[in-house]
């Protein structure tokens, strides 16, 4: 099993690296000289770079030594924390990005826990009672929400909920510039900013972490294994939690890690309908105004993220399931 | 201990009720074995099931006793208590009978500590005592199921199974799937742990070896009923049901020479018939057969069978059959008092040295020679002179000399029509199909050409044949076949005895085959007599006769080459 | 449609495709056939120009403009009619080109296997695995938005599915028997093709385009709603971007007209494409067929 896992190591190293000079490859790829988009007109956000600011650039970028000494130098720069430095927002992009960073992880993991808990207490409902008119009723509709957009039901609740109705901000993360009497204010009012996102992400994935869930778990229930559990006379609260769930659980959480990735492409687009401090709003900001080092770092923060959570699920499945041997693939 | 009163489970698919099991009774002793053998869907995976109350989504009628307790009453709690601790299961063995993410350790000891009430230590030790009975080390239990052969899995859902210490184990297909030697090794197993521990068991197999070694008492199951009942050894030396024998004809463990005949067609949709299910299979089915479906009745000691016409019928019986004949002054007895029996739909070979006596016993039976002592009952109607042969539906007898068999000067029609013209049956265009119909289920050509042909020109082999259309012409009930390949070439023997099995298979009429070819006689009979000087000195089972004792007199027998 | 072309090729008859489709994957299909044909005859079906004003701005619906008008007095109607043409061609482009690209590739990979194969399969992996969202918003910003753009990035990402999905029954397909015995008879590969494997695979390529098609289409949606789609087009995206960028848009009701039209037409498309591939999968699988699911 060790074996496995340097394996599929190695080809997550590898994607890495190729994600790595995918980064360095495209800003010295790009048609026509870069700098002379430098200066963007874009709706109202209007940048306009000096000469000194492009000569940063160039330097930052050492466009005039040979690519052997460039990629060294930024594959170095990388090894060091140093994601190169944001023209616009004349700091290091490290530094911004780990500002941002915790807003888009309390929108990603919040709704991750929310729709897989939502998800599985709706599918443990329908399997049990297969066939009734809950399950019936609960199939379809979980079909159509697992089709919907995320950024469509976004806006559908921003402009219902918070515009419409006011029950909720309709942006940022926190309230400015307010004073909380105590943490637990605080909290409420980050909770109060981050209701609607995480809603619109977690109705998102409820769709799809049902039906999941309900097909593994009706699955399990027609095994072999549970019918030799209950003919040992075990309480049926014992062959639900230990025989039936415990099986039901592999695909559900391999699910869960490889999920991560689809969410993140659905809380960059969320963050900006509610126009919410984190990354993915960041990354708009960053096109808006052609910051290509910030482009290219929060790509790479958010690739890399990716790329662990798939090599986690990796490991959390060969844990879960004695079976897997050698040739396995991790099934979603 | 345990008794099963009409017991019936329907299942109920989208509203049309689907009857799995009717009217099943029996009982059982404590440390008694039963034996369930059927087809695949008789439904006897089914009755275990429903006994130990794991169908939820059926409708279970009837009762199920155990000490007087009737389990189809109790509430599910209660019955819940029941089960592992009193009857526990011992499921056909695959990979997902076990949790296949939980180890072995925590699947045996799971029903202790859940029924006995013991720590988890003291199940451990309980635990690792039935491996050590069943012959797997204490290291298994910390394993995963796929991670041990078909073989060790068994054993260890058979250590699961006696873990609680159940008064009765309920067996399900034990060897299918596995390899000889495991197979042995299991049915070892049962076998030992049976008589220490004293528990009472019901084995459902399709594997008849298995059965008679390990069950005293026999069930036969068609369709969700039960068709035969009685004691193991007799009813596989002697079934009475045609369900049973053609189960047992089909075991190639029995029958390891004759070629394999299964039962033609297939079992019916449960509840798609009104009278008999097994009717449309039957070699014997009569009109109300389809009718009314039989009771299972009493049949002789110890038996019971649920025909209409009380099992398989006999066709023909003789007792007392004595021949002498005078050479000059000297009375020879050729035959010295003879009893021989042949039933519906079996092949009864009659082996014995040239000059024993065979030809004669059969030409007696058959009428064409007079007897001088005993009495022929077909049907159960004594028969004297013509009364079996000259009718459709009868006896017919075939010779061994084809040159003699057929008179030369016929032509080939004229001699298959030839018992139908003989009798009047028929208008003359009728009787020519029925002709041309036998030759063609011999594998002869009906051309005209053919037809016209005079049996002089005809091979040894094709006047064999038409002989043989000849007799079948009348649809007889009993072919007695005397040495009618023993002048003809192997290859013609072979093919010539293959269409005839082929025939009786499908027609289910009974046979006679008289041989001295112990060899030939393996291959087609069910049952065996033997004749020496006079008497029959072997009957029986053509597996305990053909495969008995080496000193056995048919054993002991040379095969005779052609002469 | 081709939908209904390749559909009426698997079941023979096109009525029979009709009848084996549920209520809801009629309704469906009628929807989008409508939509599709609005906007394929958009400059025929509006009264005004989907980019020049013709109206007051920020008008709400009325008989001259039944949508409204945006902030620049440029009929809503219009632009919605015309932003079809849009979501329509990077549908069907990349579809076609992810779908057809896909499959070839996962019948070559499936049936010839090799070196090829495995170099494909690592290929694949590494796609799979990349959030796609971030890397066209990187490729989107680096190399401009446009159509044509957008169709390639999504194509170049969206064939792995379809391909792995083929190279699968490509597999199980090549050790059938009856592949070995028309082998053994001397088919070549082209017979092969032709005979047995474009009749099993079009079943799953046909729903792998469906997929594939309301993917790219909300896609394209989701990079124009940031701002990165082809500012000449005028795709429902960038109209919700327009508006969302409004100043105002929270408190003022111009939404109603502005925003709720093109994202009411999105849904109905995605939605629309999401019921006929759920019905088409239905359909190609014998097993939920059966059970009824």
């Amino acid at each position: 099993m060790g074996q496995r896992h340097t394996t599929r190591f190695c080809e997550y190293l590898f994607t890495i690296l190729v994600v790595l000079s995918l980064n360095f490859v495209l800003p010295r790829a790009m048609p026509g000289d870069p700098f002379l988009i430098l200066s963007a007109e874009h709706g109202e956000e209007i940048a306009r770079f000096s000469p000194a600011q492009e000569e940063a650039y160039r330097r930052q970028y050492g466009l005039d030594r040979p690519w052997p000494v460039q990629y060294a130098s930024y594959l170095g720069g990388l090894v060091r924390g140093d994601l190169g430095y944001s023209i616009y927002y004349n700091q290091g992009v490290t530094d911004i990005l780990l500002a941002r960073l915790p807003w888009t992880l309390l929108l990603v993991l919040s709704a991750v826990f929310f729709s897989t808990l939502a998800g599985c207490l709706l599918a443990g409902l329908s399997a049990s009672f297969r066939d009734s008119a809950l399950d019936r009723l609960l199939y379809p509709l979980m079909v159509a929400v697992a089709e919907i957009p995320a950024f469509l039901l976004g806006l559908v609740l921003l402009f219902t909920l918070a515009a419409g109705l006011q029950l909720f901000p309709l942006s940022g993360a926190m309230t400015h510039f307010a004073d909380h009497g105590s943490l637990w204010g605080k909290a409420v009012d980050i909770a109060r900013h981050a209701a609607l996102p995480v809603l619109t992400l977690t109705l998102v994935r409820t769709g799809s972490m049902y039906l999941l869930a309900r097909n593994a778990m009706i699955t399990v229930l027609t095994r072999d294994y549970i019918r030799t559990a209950r003919a040992k006379g075990l309480s049926p609260l014992r062959i639900f939690a230990r025989h039936s769930l415990r099986n039901a659980l592999v695909p559900i959480v391999t699910r869960v890690f490889l999920s991560l990735g689809g969410l993140v492409g659905g809380a960059i687009l969320v963050e900006n309908v509610f126009v919410y401090p984190g990354l993915g709003r960041l990354m708009r900001e960053s096109v808006m105004v052609h910051d290509y080092p910030m482009i290219q770092g929060i790509f790479l923060l958010v690739t890399v993220t990716v790329l662990s959570a798939n090599f986690l699920a990796d490991l959390v499945y060969k844990r879960l399931d004695p079976r897997i041997g050698e040739s396995a693939e991790v099934r979603p | 201990m345990l008794t099963v009163e009409d017991f019936s489970i329907v299942y109920d698919r989208d509203g049309s009720p689907l009857p799995a099991v009717s009217g099943t009774a029996f009982s059982l002793a404590a440390g008694e074995s039963l034996g369930i053998i059927g087809e695949s869907g008789c439904g006897k995976t089914t009755l275990a099931l429903g006994i130990m109350g794991l169908l939820p989504g059926a409708t279970v009628s009837g009762r199920v006793l155990l000490h007087g307790r009737d389990l189809t009453a109790m509430a599910e709690s209660e019955r819940r208590r029941c089960r592992w601790r009193h009857i526990a299961m011992l499921f056909q063995n695959s990979l997902e009978v076990l949790n296949p993410v939980i180890t072995i350790g925590e699947q045996l000891t799971e029903p202790l500590i859940a029924h006995l009430g013991l720590t988890a230590r003291q199940a451990r030790e309980r635990v690792t005592e039935m491996l050590a009975a069943t012959g797997l080390a204490p290291r298994w239990l910390a394993a995963y199921p796929h991670q041990m052969s078909g073989g060790m899995r068994q054993k260890a859902l058979l250590a699961m199974a006696l873990a609680c210490g159940p008064e009765l184990l309920i067996v399900d297909e034990p060897t299918t799937s596995l390899d000889p030697e495991s197979r042995q090794a299991v049915l070892d197993l049962l076998q030992d742990l049976q008589s220490r521990l004293g528990f009472a068991m019901i084995m459902i197999s399709h594997n008849l070896p298995a059965i008679r070694r390990l069950t005293g008492r026999l069930l036969t199951m068609y369709a969700g009923r039960v068709v035969e009942e009685g004691d193991t050894a007799e009813v596989l030396r002697r079934p009475l049901h045609p369900y049973t024998r053609g189960l047992i004809n089909a075991a190639p463990d029995f029958f390891p020479y004759k070629d394999l005949w299964g039962i033609p067609g297939v079992p019916p949709r449960a509840g798609s018939l009104a009278g008999c299910g097994f009717a449309p299979r039957c070699c014997q089915a009569g009109d109300f057969c389809a009718e009314l479906p039989p009771e299972l009745r009493e049949q002789g000691s110890d038996r019971r069978v649920a025909c209409h016409k009380g099992g398989i019928e006999t066709v023909l019986s003789a007792h007392g059959m004595v021949k002498t004949y005078r050479l000059g002054d000297e009375a020879v007895k050729a035959i010295k008092g003879v009893d021989l029996v042949v039933r519906h739909g079996e092949v009864v070979a009659l082996v014995g040295r040239s000059g024993s006596g065979k030809s004669t016993l059969a030409q007696m039976l058959v009428r064409v020679l007079p007897a001088d002592g005993g009495m022929v009952h077909f049907f159960g109607r004594s028969i004297f002179d013509r009364q079996a042969t000259a009718v459709i539906g009868g006896m017919q007898m075939v010779f061994q000399d084809p040159a003699e068999a057929v008179s030369h000067r016929l032509s080939v029609l004229e001699a298959v029509r030839e018992p139908l013209d003989i009798m009047g049956h028929g208008e003359r265009g009728d009787r020519e199909r029925r002709a041309m119909a036998a030759l063609a289920a011999m594998h002869l050509p009906t051309s005209t050409d053919f037809l016209r042909r005079t049996c002089h020109g005809l091979s040894g082999g094709q006047r064999q044949r038409v002989a043989i259309a000849r007799a079948l012409v009348t649809e007889p009930a009993l072919l007695v076949a005397d040495e009618i390949t023993a002048m003809l070439d192997p290859s013609t023997q072979a093919v010539i005895l293959r269409e005839l099995k082929g025939l009786q298979h499908q027609r289910g009429f009974s046979m006679l085959f008289i041989s001295h070819d112990m060899h030939l006689a393996r291959k087609v009979a069910d049952r065996v007599y033997v004749l020496d000087q006079g008497y029959i000195v072997e009957e029986g089972a053509a597996f305990e006769v053909l495969n008995g004792p080496a000193d056995s007199l048919a054993m002991s027998m040379p095969a005779v080459t052609r002469n | 449609m081709k939908v209904v072309e390749l559909g009426c090729r698997e079941t023979g008859g096109s009525r029979s495709f009709w009848r084996m489709l549920s209520g809801s994957g009629r309704m469906a299909l009628a929807v989008l056939a409508t939509m599709a044909m609005i906007a394929l005859a958009a400059p025929f079906v509006c009264r005004h120009s989907p980019r020049i004003a013709s109206g007051p701005a920020l008008a709400a619906p009325s008989a001259a403009h039944p949508m409204g008008t945006d902030e620049l007095g440029v009929d809503l109607w219009a632009q919605v009619a015309h932003g079809g043409r849009i979501s329509l061609l990077v549908g069907a482009g990349t579809a076609l080109l992810a779908g057809f690209g896909g499959a070839a590739a996962g019948i070559a990979c499936g049936y010839r296997g090799g070196l090829a194969d495995r170099l494909t399969m690592r290929l694949i992996d590494i796609l799979l695995v990349m959030p796609d969202l971030p890397l066209m918003i990187v490729l989107a910003a680096f190399f401009g938005p446009s159509v044509v753009t957008i169709i390639i990035v999504l194509s170049a990402f969206s064939w792995v599915t379809t391909a792995r999905v083929v190279r699968g029954r490509m597999l199980t397909l090549r050790e059938r028997r009856y592949i070995k015995a028309a082998e053994s008879y001397g088919a070549g590969t082209f017979y092969l093709l032709r005979r047995h494997f474009l009749p099993e695979i079009m079943p799953l390529a046909a729903v792998g385009m469906i997929r594939l098609a309301g993917r790219a289409i909300v896609a394209e949606a989701g990079l124009s709603f940031l701002g990165l789609g082809d500012p000449a087009s005028r795709s429902w995206g960038l109209i919700m971007h327009h508006a969302l960028s409004f100043r105002g848009i929270y408190y003022t009701d111009f939404w109603q007209w502005w925003l709720v039209f093109p994202w009411l037409a999105l849904t109905l498309v995605v939605t629309s494409l999401a019921l006929i591939g759920r019905d088409l999968e239905r359909m190609a699988d014998p097993r939920i067929r059966r059970r009824g699911c």
